[in-house]
């Protein structure tokens, strides 16, 4: 463009002056006349795709004028009944194209498209609506997709592209099928985009909108609106897109709290997590660390004897004196001996219930006077996505809490305050949303991970399909297999909520492993036991083909309390014994579904997949080296993993303690809480009380696959001939 | 307690111990010129083993309390106690010479053959019952729960009518003498059968209503009152209806579950007071024996 050359031209009978190089709608816009369009945005290069600004120029055809130069002499129309009926046709064609009524037009009744439409009296488009399904991405916390909304005008892509520079939006397929994409296709909650708003902004249509907040606003007693000039001036926001808090300002919220002062409490379900901005905050476990007891009626006093004499040990067992650390939602993990700690400015928490609405882990209540913010989930997700604010969080977790994290795993204990002093800025921090692989079974093996945040789902696949070998959660660790055989992943990790996780490079574990040959045995060891069990839970896969046994879900099992109803006299003596076994408190109920002749108790199955521990809040479910799943002492008696287990084997049983008065700081009164209880196999004795204290011969703890060994192989045998 | 094959070494046991006893009591026998008395050596060592396989017996109600300690497994005390309490029986004969004696032995004689007697009906009955109970009660639940699950049958049974004949509503109508009475809304004409079964028939039944004269107790009359009823109502009511024939087989089992938990356990309404009986007179004889 030559600078300072004026052109003369006409538009709608105006004569015109503009700089040579100017469009045609720039032209007829500097001029105040209004040529509508979809696909142009000034603060974006036009690439005229959508063609609604045709104008008459006197050429063979229209022309699209945010893209046509403007020309000396050129005489222009706008809106002469061709180009009208032709900007109409245009319209129409891409109402076929879009939803109407769209979230947008739902929403705010600004769709430009739909306005466009309505202008012309395009309620209903003549053409038939496409065929094909384009389908929706809700997998962003903040903003939802809509693709069967989308004109393809690319004003998104422009967006990310020239405005943010963030390059993750772009275009995949052909024809009608053609729809925009984030990185190589990948939902956009899994994919590189830092939730900037810019697209969202961008999108004439609903297309891309943001997930109304508004509504859902914190209404916390004593919260403040933060205003958009204070969040952009607070350096924790710092980097994040101002559209986006606009349109989210709801979504965070000040809240101040006086000495003493609960900030949230263990148990409750919540959606936000806490950033402290000043002062100082407790937080520990409530809950008593004990196993639940009856209340000391009489009757139950030769139960609560039996106990005693068989020297079970109620408070502490053997596997409870070997963990020393309750992993919470927080920066750090609490000591089992003296489970409190403090949290200090920079500090953020809650981060698993507010992005994976888990129970809240632990009680949180003000040390000083302090001040937080309160975040909904959309505003955690986009300050995650944040390089500034994950930086920071790095920081903090590199700083403060790795080597509680490292010391919190058992076979790392031992390791020297030197090695993690080496090993603190070499190690990454990574995040996954949902369903997001983490590694992948036949990868090569070049990295070791560590779980700090979420829940992550290992499985392998073999012929007939996924086999799932374990959950793991914070405090757990996986990828030594391959690392330590040099070899390939041996299975597939994925995330099943919102997961953390902390990378170890292969070089760095090898050198660990040199320094530390200890570690390396104790991670050899572990291995062996991995490998082993799963072997073994492939081999029973393998061998069972009955329905019913798979309708039941015994297959799942890897430990039934059957009762054989052909001997039992229905005397109940295997639910006495078990309330003696437990204080009084019974674990399996003589009910269930019937296989064969046989009762399938109520007690728990020590699933092979055993879906009761996904979610716990403190990690207090756990399973064993042994097959056996248990509930650990520090419980805080939220009930997921009740909810979770599919066969009701899990029981909450109230129990009454003194806690604190909300709002009394000091004053106790006497409340009744809960916590989870479930079969044991009264590890400490060679047989199961229920088992033990039948005197007919019909209560039996089992493996189902060899117990009904048998049966199942008669029942193959028929199956074909039936 | 099934009494099956793996009862063999226990049987096996008992009868060498009854076949050498046996032998034993005939030898002497054959040598006591007075006969064989309660008092001799050997009658005394009869009466020991016997008291013993007694007292060994009613241990298991004590080793019932203590179910968790690990004194061994609870079905080795079964079988001992219904082989060794079964052989006590012989044992206490040889001991007595098959005499009965005065009125304490007599009585402790009477108490053991009713003991033994009553003890082998409750073994047969634990045999046989459990399978009768798994093949004929299919709906069994928990015996303490058996009432809230017959207010729940009600419950369900209460809704279901109502939702084909609709709530039972009453209307308050007011008299020409001043005040008013309350009056039932009348059901659609054509599922009325089915109302005035409920409320004359089905509902007492659920309620165990034992004044009237129940026809669902029986299975074949139930079948045929539901085949009936369902010729006179809509096709649309019959899924209801068959909803509440099997709320009716629920009950049905309910009772029948009741019935043989009665016949399962009541035996030890007898079995066991007379066994404590026996304990405490065989202790009073015995030291009575002993001392004079």
């Amino acid at each position: 463009m030559s600078a300072g050359l004026m052109i003369d031209l006409t538009v709608d009978g105006k004569k015109v002056s503009v700089p040579a190089g100017t469009s045609v709608f720039d032209a007829a816009r500097l001029n105040n006349i209004e040529i509508p369009t979809l696909c142009h945005q000034q603060n974006e290069k036009p690439i005229g795709v959508c063609r609604v600004c045709v104008v008459d120029v006197g050429a063979r055809v229209f022309t699209a004028s945010c893209v046509r130069p403007a020309e000396q002499g050129m005489v222009v129309s706008t809106n002469s009944e061709k180009v009208k009926q032709a900007r109409r046709t245009l319209v129409e064609l891409l109402m076929t194209d879009h939803v109407s009524p769209c979230a947008r037009e739902r929403q705010s009744g600004d769709c430009e498209l739909e306005a466009l439409a309505k202008q012309d009296n395009l309620a209903r488009s003549r053409f038939a609506p496409q065929a094909t399904r384009r389908g929706v991405d809700d997998s962003s916390m903040s903003i939802g997709v809509d693709f069967d909304a989308c004109i393809l005008c690319d004003r998104c892509i422009r967006g990310c592209d020239e405005i943010r520079e963030n390059f993750v939006l772009g275009r995949m397929g052909k024809g009608e099928t053609t729809r925009i994409a984030f990185d190589n296709n990948l939902p956009m909650g899994e994919s590189s985009c830092v939730s900037c708003g810019e697209c969202m902004v961008s999108c004439p249509t609903g297309a891309l909108t943001n997930k109304v907040i508004n509504q859902t606003a914190i209404a916390a007693p004593g919260s403040e609106p933060v205003s958009l000039q204070e969040l952009n001036e607070l350096p924790f926001f710092e980097g994040v897109s101002g559209t986006f808090l606009s349109l989210n300002r709801n979504a965070v919220v000040r809240r101040r709290f006086k000495r003493g002062d609960v900030i949230c409490r263990e148990g409750e379900y919540g959606s936000t997590a806490f950033y402290i901005l000043d002062g100082e905050a407790r937080v520990s476990i409530a809950s008593p660390i004990a196993h639940v007891k009856t209340k000391g009626a009489v009757k139950r006093f030769l139960g609560k004897l039996s106990s005693r004499l068989t020297q079970r040990q109620n408070d502490v067992r053997d596997d409870e004196t070997g963990q020393h650390w309750i992993h919470i939602d927080a920066p750090m993990d609490l000591s089992y001996e003296n489970p409190v700690a403090t949290l200090k400015a920079g500090d953020l928490f809650g981060e698993m219930t507010c992005m994976s609405l888990y129970p809240r882990s632990a009680t949180v209540r003000a040390e000083s006077d302090c001040t937080v913010l309160e975040l909904l989930r959309n505003v955690l997700d986009i300050m995650q996505r944040n390089k500034n604010f994950r930086a920071q969080l790095d920081r903090s977790y590199r700083q403060r809490a790795l080597d509680s994290h490292l010391r919190a795993v058992p076979i790392f204990a031992g390791l020297t305050d030197e090695f993690i002093e080496g090993l603190r800025e070499k190690v990454e921090l990574l995040r996954f949303s949902p369903g997001q692989v983490i590694c992948r079974q036949g990868d090569h093996a070049d990295s070791f991970f560590l779980v700090r945040i979420g829940f992550v789902k290992v499985s392998q696949t073999h012929l007939g399909g996924d086999m799932v070998l374990a959950y793991l959660s914070r405090g757990d660790y996986f990828g030594e297999t391959g690392l330590l055989k040099g070899d390939v992943r041996t299975a597939t990790c994925s995330a099943l909520d919102h997961v953390e996780v902390v990378r170890i490079s292969a070089a760095d574990f090898a050198e660990m492993n040199r320094q530390f040959p200890e570690v390396r045995h104790q991670l050899e060891l572990v291995d062996r036991e991995r490998t082993q069990m799963n072997r073994e839970r492939l081999t029973a896969l393998s061998s069972t083909p009955l329905d019913s046994f798979l309708k039941q879900g015994l297959m799942e099992a890897q430990s039934l309390l059957l009762l054989d109803l052909d001997s039992c006299t229905r005397c109940d003596a295997c639910v006495r014994a078990c309330a003696d076994a437990h204080d009084g408190v019974t674990r399996l109920v003589r009910e269930g579904l019937r296989f064969d002749h046989y009762l399938v108790a109520t007690s728990c199955r020590q699933c092979l997949d055993p879906l009761c521990m996904v979610g716990c809040p403190v990690g207090s479910i756990r399973r064993r080296n042994s097959l056996e799943v248990i509930i650990e002492d520090w419980c805080i008696g939220c009930g997921l993993c009740a909810d979770n287990c599919p066969y009701g084997n899990i029981n909450m049983h109230p129990f009454d303690v003194f806690a604190d008065v909300p709002g009394s700081p000091g004053q106790k009164k006497a409340m009744v809480k809960q916590k989870a209880t479930s079969c044991d196999l009264c590890s400490e004795f060679a047989e199961p009380s229920c088992v033990y204290a039948c005197p007919h011969d019909a209560a039996h703890r089992v493996n189902p696959r060899q117990f009904f060994a048998g049966l199942l192989q008669q029942s193959s045998d028929k199956s074909p001939k039936d | 307690m099934r009494i099956d094959a793996t009862h063999r070494k226990w049987l096996i046991a008992s009868l060498i111990i009854l076949g050498v006893s046996t032998f034993v009591y005939i030898a002497y026998a054959a040598s006591s010129p007075a006969g064989p008395s309660g008092g001799s050596a050997t009658g005394l060592t009869f009466g020991i083993v016997g008291f013993a396989f007694m007292i060994f017996a009613g241990l298991l109600a004590g080793r019932k309390k203590v179910a968790i300690w690990r004194l061994g497994r609870a079905q080795t005390w079964l079988r001992g106690h219904l082989w060794l309490g079964l052989l006590s029986l012989p044992m206490i004969f040889f001991h007595a010479g098959f005499q009965f004696g005065g009125v304490l032995t007599r009585v402790l004689m009477i108490l053991l053959i009713t003991v033994v007697a009553s003890g082998l009906f409750g073994a047969a009955l634990q045999h046989y019952m459990p399978r009768m109970m798994t093949s004929e009660v299919p709906m069994e639940t928990i015996f303490e729960q058996i009432d809230h699950v017959r207010d729940q049958l009600v419950t369900e049974a209460d809704a279901l009518v109502d939702g084909v004949c609709g709530a039972t509503q009453t209307e308050q109508v007011a008299l020409s003498g001043g005040g008013a009475i309350a009056l039932a809304t009348p059901a659609p004409a054509a599922v009325l059968p089915l109302r005035d079964f409920y409320t004359r028939q089905l509902r007492p039944f659920l309620l165990h209503d034992h004044r009237r004269h129940q026809t669902l107790a029986a299975r074949a009359d139930s079948a045929r009152l539901f085949e009936g009823l369902r010729t006179v109502l809509p096709s649309d009511a019959h899924d209801a209806t068959r909803k509440l024939e099997e709320i009716c087989e629920e009950e049905r089992q309910l009772r029948r579950q009741v019935r043989m938990h009665h016949w399962q356990h009541g035996w030890l309404l007898l079995h066991v007071p007379l066994s404590l009986a026996l304990l405490l007179l065989g202790c009073v004889h015995a030291i009575m024996a002993l001392r004079y």
